[in-house]
């Protein structure tokens, strides 16, 4: 394993505490970003040696996507909806930051059970608990914070999560399903802002927790 | 010729939808979705009668193809998309004229229609499985803004929920894409080919079981959410509930059984991969039963008409989810099942949308007498109601009494009990409905409408169908569903 993915791993357990202890929103987009823009280095150092232009063409893209269109995207909406923090989420920051590291803990001892198929190549061992406890966090970060954004930005760390999953797996799938799967995730976070600009609107703020007519 | 048919199929939609981006006039958009969604209905029909004809059509080096389960679901997703085309036409007809659909919303409705079919089209013609996810995930993407076509506090809301959960949702079912892949590396696939359903199902009892059932779990909550099976349907009754009647009918109508169909791909897999024990199987059984008893609970207690409808897709979703897991006749029936709950769940959408329309309200108590004010519409809902909570000889009932014949045969009573139960629940507390809106003290007295000749088609037309497939099956649809059932397998 190159020090290279070692250092990927380490920022990818570092973002994921850090967005759970931020409540700034600012932050946490910026925070985001750079977790998708480290995630996105994952082909170059890890498969960089058998296919150098598909691995860097992914890498470019997605890093372009992730630590460039996002972001940009998700502070105009912050600037037309006005909000500045996460208050009150339903889960304390301290209190949240322990969920994070017991989730960690608990993807190790996963990762230790299942013994999953692993790729061939340039396998990193400790990338599947990272990317799992990720998933995981990410899934925390949207049922338990209150603003629309930060659940966009669940959804976002799901995906880093998943990406680092998929590149320990199985190296990576096919570049036209790579490529769809990008595409797929540029659109979702497009429209979940082109929403969130609409529920900021309509509502004159982006807490999802108030949207609750519907029931029953 | 099946290479350019199938192409057709896939890119006609998309080229639709950026006309719609330029059409002057909302009423135009209209005119263009209803023919051009019946012309790609037509299309689509004839590349399902060519797979048949042939067995399977493949292109595009491998990445399209069209089998016996997928020709089966894309002919069900023609007429149910041709027929909302034509519904959606009537439908927003007037709110063109009262100006409270602007050439704005038409565009976007119309764009994301055909975009929406084209993304439907794209999961049933992939071989690559990866890329069926992608298409997945696209339906999620373009639908979510025809709920709010007019936006309105509530349609953001509903859309909010269901952008969110579904997308959350379906990136599970992409772990289970992934593991998927992991399980057949040893088998020595080239890279491109990694995915492919023809690949890994000519060695899938090679592939590794542990990963193989992990990701046959993440794949069942994944695309469980989408199709709406309980636990995981809390989206479903808000998304159906605001969305306009054609967007609702299209969702209930082929969107859930599109995911629905991702399982059914891999059940196969799965099964030869865990040695033919029933494993994946019995999985499907046990979320079958819980979403007709979660449905039946709450279907009780439902006043609005739409969310009522939900409710009952998602019973129905579970009664085809039931089927696929009992096997044998059981899948035979789950996929007839499915042709003819998208016939009336479309049929129950089109009527409750445009008795909506006269009275303002979906609530069923003030529908109360609505077959006197609007003859056409009245008989659709309660025929559709009728038809969807199991009468005979309806379709719906001989495709439930073959999934019950199923599960005797396998000996499990205890699934048929519940199963009985939650259908029993269900027929009483609908058949009231059914009553109050045919012959009930009339309420709101809206002005009496006549209906024209398209709407007397399609309500006549899917009463009829669904009364002929009751009493009679047709030589070629009984091999077509025989043809699909044995791509998705288990005992015969």
């Amino acid at each position: 394993m190159s020090v290279g993915a070692e250092a990927v791993i380490a920022l990818l357990v570092i973002t994921d505490l850090l967005l759970l202890g931020s409540s700034r929103l600012r932050s946490c987009i910026t925070i985001a970003a750079l977790q998708g823009a480290v995630v996105s280095l994952l082909p170059v150092l890890l498969h960089g040696d058998e296919g150098a232009a598909r691995a860097w063409s992914l890498t470019v893209g997605s890093m372009l996507l992730k630590g460039g269109v996002f972001p940009w995207l998700l502070r105009r909406v912050l600037r037309e909806s006005g909000v500045r923090r996460e208050v009150e989420p339903f889960v304390g920051h301290t209190l949240s930051v322990v969920v994070g590291v017991a989730a960690l803990a608990f993807a190790v001892w996963v990762d230790a059970r299942l013994a999953l198929p692993v790729s061939a190549t340039g396998h990193a061992p400790l990338l599947i608990p990272a990317g799992l406890a990720t998933l995981l966090i990410g899934l925390f970060l949207i049922v338990s914070r209150r603003t629309a954004v930060t659940q966009v930005l669940g959804y976002l760390v799901i995906e880093n999560g998943i990406y680092a999953v998929g590149v320990a797996l199985v190296g990576g799938v096919p570049l036209l399903v790579e490529l769809g799967v990008l595409m797929d995730i540029f659109v979702a976070v497009f429209i979940m802002s082109i929403a969130a600009y609409h529920i900021s609107r309509e509502f004159d703020h982006i807490d999802v927790d108030q949207l609750d007519r519907l029931r029953g | 010729m099946p290479d350019t048919l199938l192409w057709t199929v896939l890119l006609l939609p998309a080229v639709l939808g950026a006309a719609c981006l330029v059409m002057r006039s909302a009423r135009g958009i209209l005119i263009l979705v209803a023919n051009g969604g019946a012309g790609w209905a037509c299309l689509a029909g004839a590349a399902a009668w060519g797979a048949f004809a042939r067995g399977s059509l493949m292109t595009a080096a491998g990445w399209l193809r069209l089998d016996a389960l997928s020709a089966y679901h894309l002919a069900v997703l023609a007429l149910v998309f041709g027929a909302s085309s034509v519904y959606a036409w009537g439908y927003f007809w007037a709110e063109t004229a009262t100006g409270s659909l602007s050439r704005r919303s038409a565009r976007r409705f119309g764009t994301l229609w055909f975009g929406s079919a084209a993304a439907m089209a794209a999961v049933l013609l992939s071989n690559d499985l990866g890329i069926m996810w992608v298409g997945i995930e696209a339906t999620t993407l373009l639908t979510a803004f025809l709920i709010c076509v007019h936006v309105t506090p509530l349609s953001l809301e509903a859309m909010w929920k269901y952008l969110v959960v579904c997308s959350v949702g379906v990136a599970f079912a992409f772990v289970g894409t992934l593991l998927v892949a992991a399980s057949a590396q040893h088998l020595g696939i080239g890279a491109s080919e990694m995915l492919r359903w023809t690949s890994l199902q000519t060695s899938a009892a090679r592939l590794g079981p542990g990963s193989m059932k992990l990701a046959f779990l993440f794949l069942l909550v994944g695309y469980g959410t989408k199709a709406g099976l309980a636990p995981l349907h809390s989206w479903l009754p808000d998304a159906h509930s605001q969305a306009p009647a054609p967007v609702s009918a299209l969702f209930s109508g082929f969107m859930l059984n599109a995911a629905l169909y991702c399982v059914a791909r891999y059940l196969p897999l799965v099964e030869a991969a865990t040695g033919d024990a029933g494993w994946g199987r019995q999985l499907l059984v046990t979320f079958g039963i819980g979403s007709i008893l979660v449905a039946a609970a709450f279907i009780v207690f439902q006043r609005d008409g739409k969310r009522f409808l939900a409710y009952s897709s998602v019973e129905h979703l579970g009664i085809i989810c039931l089927g696929l897991g009992l096997g044998g006749v059981g899948t035979f029936a789950a996929l007839w099942h499915g042709l003819n709950h998208s016939v009336g769940k479309s049929l129950a959408f089109f009527s409750i949308g445009r008795l909506g329309q006269m009275y303002g309200t979906h609530d069923l108590g003030a529908l109360s007498g609505a077959m006197r004010r609007s003859p056409i519409w009245g008989v659709g809902f309660c025929g559709g109601l009728l038809a969807l909570i199991g009468v005979a000889p309806f379709a719906i009932f001989m495709s439930e009494f073959q999934i019950l014949r199923a599960a005797a045969a396998d000996r499990a009573f205890v699934v048929l009990t519940l199963f009985l139960l939650g259908v029993g629940i269900v027929f009483v507390g609908a058949l009231r409905h059914a009553i109050t809106v045919a012959w009930g003290e009339e309420i709101g007295k809206p002005e009496p409408q006549a209906g024209g000749a398209a709407d007397a088609v399609l309500v006549w037309g899917a009463l009829a169908l669904l009364l002929v497939l009751g009493l009679w099956m047709p030589g070629p649809l009984g091999s077509a569903l025989e043809a699909a059932a044995a791509v998705v397998g288990g005992r015969p």
